[in-house]
Protein backbone atom coordinates (compact mmCIF):
# COMPACT_ATOMS: atom_id res chain seq x y z
CA UNK A 1 0.00 0.00 0.00
CA UNK A 2 2.81 2.37 1.05
CA UNK A 3 4.85 1.49 -2.08
CA UNK A 4 1.80 2.02 -4.28
CA UNK A 5 1.34 5.48 -2.74
CA UNK A 6 5.04 6.30 -3.26
CA UNK A 7 4.89 5.14 -6.89
CA UNK A 8 1.73 7.18 -7.55
CA UNK A 9 3.35 10.21 -5.92
CA UNK A 10 6.52 9.79 -8.04
CA UNK A 11 4.40 9.41 -11.22
CA UNK A 12 2.45 12.56 -10.32
CA UNK A 13 5.72 14.39 -9.73
CA UNK A 14 7.15 13.30 -13.10
CA UNK A 15 3.96 14.29 -14.90
CA UNK A 16 4.07 17.68 -13.22
CA UNK A 17 7.72 18.36 -14.13
CA UNK A 18 6.86 20.80 -16.91
CA UNK A 19 4.11 22.62 -15.09
CA UNK A 20 5.94 23.25 -11.82
CA UNK A 21 6.16 25.64 -10.18
CA UNK A 22 2.84 27.49 -10.10
CA UNK A 23 1.90 30.73 -8.36
CA UNK A 24 0.21 30.51 -4.96
CA UNK A 25 -2.03 33.50 -5.77
CA UNK A 26 -2.25 32.93 -9.54
CA UNK A 27 -0.38 36.07 -10.69
CA UNK A 28 0.77 34.54 -14.01
CA UNK A 29 -2.76 33.39 -14.87
CA UNK A 30 -4.12 36.82 -13.98
CA UNK A 31 -1.54 38.54 -16.18
CA UNK A 32 -2.53 36.26 -19.08
CA UNK A 33 -6.23 36.83 -18.44
CA UNK A 34 -6.09 40.62 -18.09
CA UNK A 35 -3.24 41.12 -20.60
CA UNK A 36 -1.60 43.49 -18.09
CA UNK A 37 1.34 43.24 -15.72
CA UNK A 38 1.31 45.87 -13.00
CA UNK A 39 4.78 47.20 -12.24
CA UNK A 40 5.96 49.95 -9.90
CA UNK A 41 9.33 51.63 -10.34
CA UNK A 42 10.48 52.93 -6.97
CA UNK A 43 11.44 56.61 -6.83
CA UNK A 44 15.21 57.13 -7.09
CA UNK A 45 15.75 54.40 -9.65
CA UNK A 46 17.14 56.29 -12.67
CA UNK A 47 18.69 53.09 -14.10
CA UNK A 48 15.41 51.08 -14.11
CA UNK A 49 15.42 50.56 -17.88
CA UNK A 50 17.19 47.14 -18.04
CA UNK A 51 14.80 45.75 -15.41
CA UNK A 52 11.81 47.25 -17.19
CA UNK A 53 13.00 45.60 -20.41
CA UNK A 54 13.15 42.20 -18.66
CA UNK A 55 9.68 42.40 -17.12
CA UNK A 56 8.43 43.78 -20.45
CA UNK A 57 9.79 40.67 -22.19
CA UNK A 58 8.08 38.49 -19.59
CA UNK A 59 4.78 40.34 -20.09
CA UNK A 60 5.06 39.95 -23.92
CA UNK A 61 5.70 36.19 -23.50
CA UNK A 62 2.35 36.01 -21.71
CA UNK A 63 0.43 38.19 -24.16
CA UNK A 64 0.39 41.21 -21.84
CA UNK A 65 1.80 44.70 -21.62
CA UNK A 66 3.30 46.63 -18.73
CA UNK A 67 1.04 48.91 -16.72
CA UNK A 68 3.14 51.27 -14.61
CA UNK A 69 1.56 51.96 -11.22
CA UNK A 70 2.94 55.01 -9.40
CA UNK A 71 3.24 54.23 -5.68
CA UNK A 72 5.63 55.86 -3.26
CA UNK A 73 8.00 54.56 -0.62
CA UNK A 74 6.84 52.03 1.95
CA UNK A 75 3.39 51.79 0.36
CA UNK A 76 4.94 50.09 -2.67
CA UNK A 77 6.24 47.17 -0.60
CA UNK A 78 2.86 46.73 1.07
CA UNK A 79 1.13 46.95 -2.31
CA UNK A 80 3.38 44.14 -3.58
CA UNK A 81 2.73 42.02 -0.47
CA UNK A 82 -1.00 42.58 -0.84
CA UNK A 83 -0.95 41.70 -4.54
CA UNK A 84 -1.88 45.19 -5.76
CA UNK A 85 1.20 45.19 -8.03
CA UNK A 86 3.01 42.25 -9.63
CA UNK A 87 6.59 43.50 -9.44
CA UNK A 88 8.66 46.33 -7.99
CA UNK A 89 11.76 47.68 -9.65
CA UNK A 90 14.22 49.46 -7.43
CA UNK A 91 17.52 49.38 -5.58
CA UNK A 92 17.68 46.71 -2.91
CA UNK A 93 20.61 45.34 -0.89
CA UNK A 94 21.10 41.55 -0.71
CA UNK A 95 20.60 41.90 3.06
CA UNK A 96 17.55 44.12 2.63
CA UNK A 97 15.24 44.35 5.65
CA UNK A 98 12.43 43.49 3.19
CA UNK A 99 14.14 40.25 2.19
CA UNK A 100 11.76 38.00 4.14
CA UNK A 101 8.62 39.78 2.94
CA UNK A 102 9.29 39.97 -0.80
CA UNK A 103 11.24 37.82 -3.26
CA UNK A 104 14.26 39.72 -4.57
CA UNK A 105 15.93 38.78 -7.86
CA UNK A 106 19.67 38.71 -8.42
CA UNK A 107 21.08 42.11 -9.50
CA UNK A 108 19.96 43.17 -12.99
CA UNK A 109 22.66 43.91 -15.59
CA UNK A 110 25.51 43.47 -13.10
CA UNK A 111 27.05 40.93 -10.73
CA UNK A 112 26.35 40.57 -7.03
CA UNK A 113 28.30 43.25 -5.10
CA UNK A 114 30.71 42.06 -2.40
CA UNK A 115 28.98 44.29 0.13
CA UNK A 116 25.65 42.71 1.13
CA UNK A 117 24.43 46.11 2.33
CA UNK A 118 25.04 47.82 -1.03
CA UNK A 119 21.71 48.44 -2.86
CA UNK A 120 21.65 47.55 -6.57
CA UNK A 121 18.96 47.30 -9.24
CA UNK A 122 16.72 44.27 -8.62
CA UNK A 123 13.20 43.08 -9.37
CA UNK A 124 11.05 42.35 -6.32
CA UNK A 125 8.20 39.85 -6.65
CA UNK A 126 5.39 38.81 -4.32
CA UNK A 127 6.32 35.86 -2.07
CA UNK A 128 4.89 32.52 -3.19
CA UNK A 129 4.41 33.52 -6.85
CA UNK A 130 6.96 30.91 -7.80
CA UNK A 131 6.17 30.60 -11.53
CA UNK A 132 6.64 34.36 -11.99
CA UNK A 133 9.71 34.31 -9.73
CA UNK A 134 11.38 31.45 -11.66
CA UNK A 135 10.56 32.98 -15.05
CA UNK A 136 11.99 36.39 -14.10
CA UNK A 137 15.02 34.72 -12.43
CA UNK A 138 15.68 32.96 -15.76
CA UNK A 139 15.45 36.26 -17.64
CA UNK A 140 17.80 38.00 -15.18
CA UNK A 141 20.29 35.10 -15.49
CA UNK A 142 20.20 35.28 -19.33
CA UNK A 143 20.63 39.07 -19.34
CA UNK A 144 24.20 40.07 -20.33
CA UNK A 145 26.09 41.65 -17.45
CA UNK B 1 32.80 -6.94 33.86
CA UNK B 2 32.25 -6.29 37.59
CA UNK B 3 29.04 -5.97 39.56
CA UNK B 4 28.71 -2.25 38.95
CA UNK B 5 30.70 -1.58 35.79
CA UNK B 6 31.57 -2.94 32.40
CA UNK B 7 29.45 -4.50 29.69
CA UNK B 8 28.45 -8.18 30.04
CA UNK B 9 30.05 -10.57 27.54
CA UNK B 10 26.60 -11.75 26.45
CA UNK B 11 25.83 -8.37 24.85
CA UNK B 12 29.34 -6.98 24.23
CA UNK B 13 29.25 -7.73 20.48
CA UNK B 14 25.79 -6.18 20.05
CA UNK B 15 26.81 -3.08 22.00
CA UNK B 16 29.82 -2.68 19.70
CA UNK B 17 27.45 -3.13 16.73
CA UNK B 18 25.26 -0.37 18.20
CA UNK B 19 28.29 1.91 18.52
CA UNK B 20 29.28 1.29 14.89
CA UNK B 21 25.73 2.10 13.79
CA UNK B 22 25.84 5.36 15.73
CA UNK B 23 29.17 6.37 14.16
CA UNK B 24 27.63 5.65 10.75
CA UNK B 25 24.62 7.74 11.79
CA UNK B 26 26.84 10.70 12.70
CA UNK B 27 28.72 10.47 9.39
CA UNK B 28 25.60 10.09 7.21
CA UNK B 29 23.51 12.72 8.96
CA UNK B 30 26.43 15.19 8.85
CA UNK B 31 26.61 14.70 5.08
CA UNK B 32 22.82 15.15 4.85
CA UNK B 33 23.04 18.42 6.80
CA UNK B 34 25.74 19.73 4.43
CA UNK B 35 23.77 18.78 1.28
CA UNK B 36 20.53 20.27 2.64
CA UNK B 37 22.25 23.48 3.78
CA UNK B 38 23.66 23.93 0.25
CA UNK B 39 20.20 23.93 -1.37
CA UNK B 40 17.95 25.28 1.37
CA UNK B 41 17.80 28.82 -0.03
CA UNK B 42 15.13 30.87 1.75
CA UNK B 43 12.76 27.93 2.24
CA UNK B 44 11.46 27.67 5.79
CA UNK B 45 10.55 24.02 5.23
CA UNK B 46 14.13 23.18 4.31
CA UNK B 47 15.51 25.21 7.24
CA UNK B 48 13.25 23.24 9.58
CA UNK B 49 14.41 19.97 8.01
CA UNK B 50 18.07 20.97 8.52
CA UNK B 51 17.50 21.98 12.17
CA UNK B 52 15.59 18.74 12.72
CA UNK B 53 18.52 16.78 11.26
CA UNK B 54 21.03 18.58 13.51
CA UNK B 55 18.88 17.86 16.60
CA UNK B 56 18.57 14.24 15.52
CA UNK B 57 22.31 13.80 16.13
CA UNK B 58 21.76 14.16 19.90
CA UNK B 59 20.54 10.59 20.66
CA UNK B 60 23.45 9.11 18.66
CA UNK B 61 25.96 11.27 20.55
CA UNK B 62 24.49 10.53 23.99
CA UNK B 63 24.38 6.79 23.20
CA UNK B 64 28.11 6.80 22.41
CA UNK B 65 28.86 8.81 25.56
CA UNK B 66 26.73 6.59 27.80
CA UNK B 67 28.38 3.37 26.51
CA UNK B 68 31.79 4.96 27.06
CA UNK B 69 30.80 5.75 30.68
CA UNK B 70 29.21 2.36 31.19
CA UNK B 71 32.59 0.73 30.53
CA UNK B 72 34.32 2.87 33.18
CA UNK B 73 35.13 1.08 36.42
CA UNK B 74 33.46 1.94 39.70
CA UNK B 75 35.67 4.04 41.98
CA UNK B 76 35.62 5.74 45.35
CA UNK B 77 33.70 8.72 44.04
CA UNK B 78 31.23 6.57 42.06
CA UNK B 79 31.14 3.24 43.94
CA UNK B 80 28.07 2.06 41.98
CA UNK B 81 29.79 2.74 38.65
CA UNK B 82 28.40 4.78 35.78
CA UNK B 83 25.66 2.51 34.52
CA UNK B 84 23.01 5.09 35.26
CA UNK B 85 24.63 7.25 32.54
CA UNK B 86 22.40 5.26 30.19
CA UNK B 87 19.29 6.39 32.11
CA UNK B 88 20.46 10.00 31.93
CA UNK B 89 21.24 9.62 28.22
CA UNK B 90 17.74 8.24 27.69
CA UNK B 91 16.24 11.34 29.32
CA UNK B 92 18.39 13.58 27.09
CA UNK B 93 17.47 11.62 23.93
CA UNK B 94 13.75 11.72 24.78
CA UNK B 95 13.98 15.47 25.45
CA UNK B 96 15.72 15.98 22.09
CA UNK B 97 12.93 14.07 20.34
CA UNK B 98 10.34 16.24 22.11
CA UNK B 99 12.28 19.38 21.12
CA UNK B 100 12.21 18.30 17.45
CA UNK B 101 8.44 17.70 17.60
CA UNK B 102 7.81 20.98 19.45
CA UNK B 103 9.95 22.95 17.01
CA UNK B 104 8.14 21.49 14.00
CA UNK B 105 4.72 22.24 15.54
CA UNK B 106 5.76 25.86 16.24
CA UNK B 107 7.10 26.35 12.71
CA UNK B 108 4.05 24.80 11.06
CA UNK B 109 1.45 26.59 13.16
CA UNK B 110 3.08 30.03 12.75
CA UNK B 111 3.31 29.49 8.97
CA UNK B 112 -0.37 28.53 8.79
CA UNK B 113 -1.54 31.35 11.08
CA UNK B 114 0.49 34.02 9.28
CA UNK B 115 -0.51 32.50 5.91
CA UNK B 116 3.10 32.83 4.76
CA UNK B 117 3.52 32.01 1.08
CA UNK B 118 6.85 30.19 0.76
CA UNK B 119 9.09 31.35 -2.05
CA UNK B 120 11.22 28.86 -3.99
CA UNK B 121 12.83 30.58 -6.96
CA UNK B 122 15.45 29.61 -9.51
CA UNK B 123 19.09 28.62 -9.22
CA UNK B 124 21.60 28.94 -12.04
CA UNK B 125 23.79 25.87 -12.59
CA UNK B 126 26.13 25.50 -15.57
CA UNK B 127 24.39 28.36 -17.37
CA UNK B 128 20.84 26.99 -16.88
CA UNK B 129 18.38 28.44 -14.39
CA UNK B 130 16.18 25.69 -12.96
CA UNK B 131 13.60 25.63 -10.19
CA UNK B 132 15.40 25.24 -6.84
CA UNK B 133 12.56 22.98 -5.70
CA UNK B 134 13.95 20.12 -7.86
CA UNK B 135 17.33 20.33 -6.11
CA UNK B 136 15.58 20.48 -2.74
CA UNK B 137 13.59 17.34 -3.55
CA UNK B 138 16.80 15.57 -4.66
CA UNK B 139 18.51 16.57 -1.39
CA UNK B 140 15.49 15.41 0.61
CA UNK B 141 15.46 12.03 -1.17
CA UNK B 142 19.13 11.69 -0.16
CA UNK B 143 18.23 12.70 3.41
CA UNK B 144 15.58 9.96 3.65
CA UNK B 145 17.76 6.99 2.70
CA UNK B 146 20.26 6.83 5.64
CA UNK B 147 17.69 7.12 8.47
CA UNK B 148 15.36 4.68 6.73
CA UNK B 149 18.10 2.03 6.61
CA UNK B 150 19.86 2.81 9.91
CA UNK B 151 16.63 3.10 11.91
CA UNK B 152 15.50 -0.37 10.80
CA UNK B 153 18.90 -1.93 11.61
CA UNK B 154 19.02 -0.28 15.06
CA UNK B 155 15.66 -1.53 16.35
CA UNK B 156 16.55 -5.25 16.74
CA UNK B 157 19.97 -4.34 18.21
CA UNK B 158 18.30 -2.02 20.75
CA UNK B 159 15.94 -4.84 21.69
CA UNK B 160 18.75 -7.37 22.18
CA UNK B 161 20.83 -5.08 24.42
CA UNK B 162 17.73 -3.54 26.04
CA UNK B 163 18.94 -0.04 25.24
CA UNK B 164 16.28 2.63 25.40
CA UNK B 165 18.66 5.31 24.07
CA UNK B 166 19.31 3.30 20.92
CA UNK B 167 15.58 2.61 20.63
CA UNK B 168 14.82 6.35 20.98
CA UNK B 169 17.46 7.01 18.33
CA UNK B 170 15.64 4.58 16.03
CA UNK B 171 12.48 6.62 16.71
CA UNK B 172 14.44 9.77 15.86
CA UNK B 173 15.49 8.19 12.55
CA UNK B 174 11.82 7.44 11.90
CA UNK B 175 11.09 11.10 12.61
CA UNK B 176 13.90 12.03 10.18
CA UNK B 177 12.61 10.07 7.20
CA UNK B 178 9.01 10.97 7.89
CA UNK B 179 9.96 14.66 8.01
CA UNK B 180 11.86 14.14 4.76
CA UNK B 181 8.76 12.73 3.05
CA UNK B 182 6.64 15.53 4.52
CA UNK B 183 9.12 18.11 3.22
CA UNK B 184 9.04 16.53 -0.29
CA UNK B 185 5.24 16.69 -0.21
CA UNK B 186 5.56 20.26 1.04
CA UNK B 187 7.97 21.39 -1.70
CA UNK B 188 5.76 19.70 -4.31
CA UNK B 189 2.79 21.50 -2.76
CA UNK B 190 4.65 24.81 -3.01
CA UNK B 191 5.31 23.97 -6.69
CA UNK B 192 1.61 23.38 -7.22
CA UNK B 193 0.80 26.73 -5.62
CA UNK B 194 -0.57 25.21 -2.40
CA UNK B 195 1.18 27.41 0.16
CA UNK B 196 -0.43 25.53 3.09
CA UNK B 197 0.68 22.03 1.99
CA UNK B 198 4.18 22.25 3.41
CA UNK B 199 3.16 23.39 6.91
CA UNK B 200 0.18 21.01 7.08
CA UNK B 201 2.31 17.98 6.22
CA UNK B 202 4.96 19.02 8.77
CA UNK B 203 2.31 19.54 11.47
CA UNK B 204 0.88 16.06 10.89
CA UNK B 205 4.32 14.47 11.25
CA UNK B 206 5.22 16.67 14.26
CA UNK B 207 2.22 15.42 16.24
CA UNK B 208 3.31 11.81 15.72
CA UNK B 209 6.88 12.72 16.80
CA UNK B 210 5.54 14.38 19.97
CA UNK B 211 3.47 11.29 20.79
CA UNK B 212 6.61 9.09 20.57
CA UNK B 213 8.64 11.65 22.57
CA UNK B 214 6.11 11.92 25.41
CA UNK B 215 6.04 8.11 25.68
CA UNK B 216 9.86 8.01 25.84
CA UNK B 217 9.95 10.82 28.43
CA UNK B 218 7.48 8.98 30.69
CA UNK B 219 9.71 5.89 30.53
CA UNK B 220 12.86 7.95 31.22
CA UNK B 221 11.28 9.62 34.26
CA UNK B 222 10.03 6.23 35.54
CA UNK B 223 13.56 4.87 35.27
CA UNK B 224 15.11 7.81 37.13
CA UNK B 225 12.47 7.50 39.88
CA UNK B 226 13.38 3.82 40.38
CA UNK B 227 10.12 2.61 38.82
CA UNK B 228 9.66 -1.04 37.89
CA UNK B 229 11.52 -1.67 34.57
CA UNK B 230 9.47 -0.52 31.59
CA UNK B 231 9.22 -2.08 28.11
CA UNK B 232 11.48 -0.72 25.39
CA UNK B 233 8.68 0.73 23.28
CA UNK B 234 5.98 1.64 25.80
CA UNK B 235 5.35 2.61 29.41
CA UNK B 236 4.08 -0.91 30.24
CA UNK B 237 6.12 -3.06 32.60
CA UNK B 238 8.85 -5.00 30.78
CA UNK B 239 7.96 -8.65 30.09
CA UNK B 240 11.23 -9.96 31.56
CA UNK B 241 10.67 -7.87 34.71
CA UNK B 242 7.18 -9.32 35.17
CA UNK B 243 8.54 -12.84 34.63
CA UNK B 244 11.30 -12.20 37.19
CA UNK B 245 8.78 -11.04 39.80
CA UNK B 246 6.68 -14.16 39.15
CA UNK B 247 9.76 -16.44 39.38
CA UNK B 248 10.93 -14.85 42.65
CA UNK B 249 7.45 -15.13 44.17
CA UNK B 250 7.16 -18.74 43.06
CA UNK B 251 10.48 -19.52 44.72
CA UNK B 252 10.19 -17.51 47.94
CA UNK B 253 6.43 -17.42 48.57
CA UNK B 254 4.07 -14.49 48.71
CA UNK B 255 6.70 -11.88 49.55
CA UNK B 256 7.17 -8.31 48.38
CA UNK B 257 9.46 -8.08 45.36
CA UNK B 258 10.74 -4.73 44.12
CA UNK B 259 12.61 -4.20 40.87
CA UNK B 260 14.28 -1.09 39.56
CA UNK B 261 16.32 -0.36 36.49
CA UNK B 262 19.74 1.24 36.19
CA UNK B 263 20.32 1.78 32.50
CA UNK B 264 19.82 -1.65 30.94
CA UNK B 265 20.31 -3.56 34.24
CA UNK B 266 17.78 -4.71 36.83
CA UNK B 267 18.27 -4.63 40.60
CA UNK B 268 15.87 -6.84 42.59
CA UNK B 269 14.95 -6.63 46.25
CA UNK B 270 13.05 -9.47 47.96
CA UNK B 271 11.49 -9.07 51.42
CA UNK B 272 12.57 -12.37 53.00
CA UNK B 273 15.64 -13.80 54.77
CA UNK B 274 18.46 -14.82 52.41
CA UNK B 275 18.01 -18.46 51.31
CA UNK B 276 20.70 -21.07 51.90
CA UNK B 277 21.34 -21.25 48.14
CA UNK B 278 21.14 -18.01 46.21
CA UNK B 279 19.61 -18.61 42.75
CA UNK B 280 21.77 -17.71 39.78
CA UNK B 281 20.87 -15.15 37.13
CA UNK B 282 20.35 -17.91 34.55
CA UNK B 283 17.93 -19.71 36.88
CA UNK B 284 15.91 -16.54 37.29
CA UNK B 285 16.12 -14.91 33.85
CA UNK B 286 17.38 -17.53 31.38
CA UNK B 287 19.10 -15.93 28.40
CA UNK B 288 18.55 -12.44 29.85
CA UNK B 289 20.61 -13.30 32.95
CA UNK B 290 22.98 -10.43 32.15
CA UNK B 291 20.12 -8.01 32.93
CA UNK B 292 20.08 -8.98 36.61
CA UNK B 293 22.84 -6.88 38.18
CA UNK B 294 21.95 -7.46 41.83
CA UNK B 295 19.60 -9.49 44.01
CA UNK B 296 19.13 -8.40 47.64
CA UNK B 297 17.17 -10.04 50.45
CA UNK B 298 15.67 -7.93 53.23
CA UNK B 299 14.71 -9.90 56.32
CA UNK B 300 11.85 -8.38 58.40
Amino acid sequence: MRYRFALSFAALLLAACDSLPRDAAGTTERIERTHAMRVTVLPGTPDAQPALALVGAYARDHGAHLRLIPIHGEHAHKALKDGEVDALIGHFAKASPWQADIALSKPVARGEPDDKEHPVLRIARRNGENALILATDQLVAQDPR
Amino acid sequence: MSLHSGIPDAIAADVRHGERLEWWTLAWIDSVVVVMALVMGASQAMKSAVIEDVLSLIPAIVFLLSVHWERKRANNRFPFGYRRANSLAFLVAATALLAVGGFLVYESVTTLVRQEHPTVGGITLFGHTIWLGWLMIAALVYSIIPPLILGRIKQPVAKRINDKVLHTDALMQKADWQTGFAAIAGITGIGLGWWWADASAALFIALSIIKDAVGALRQAVAELLDGTPRALDSNKLADDAERLIATLKARFGDVDVRLRETGRYIAAEVDCPPPATIPTGVELMDEKAWRLASLNFRPE
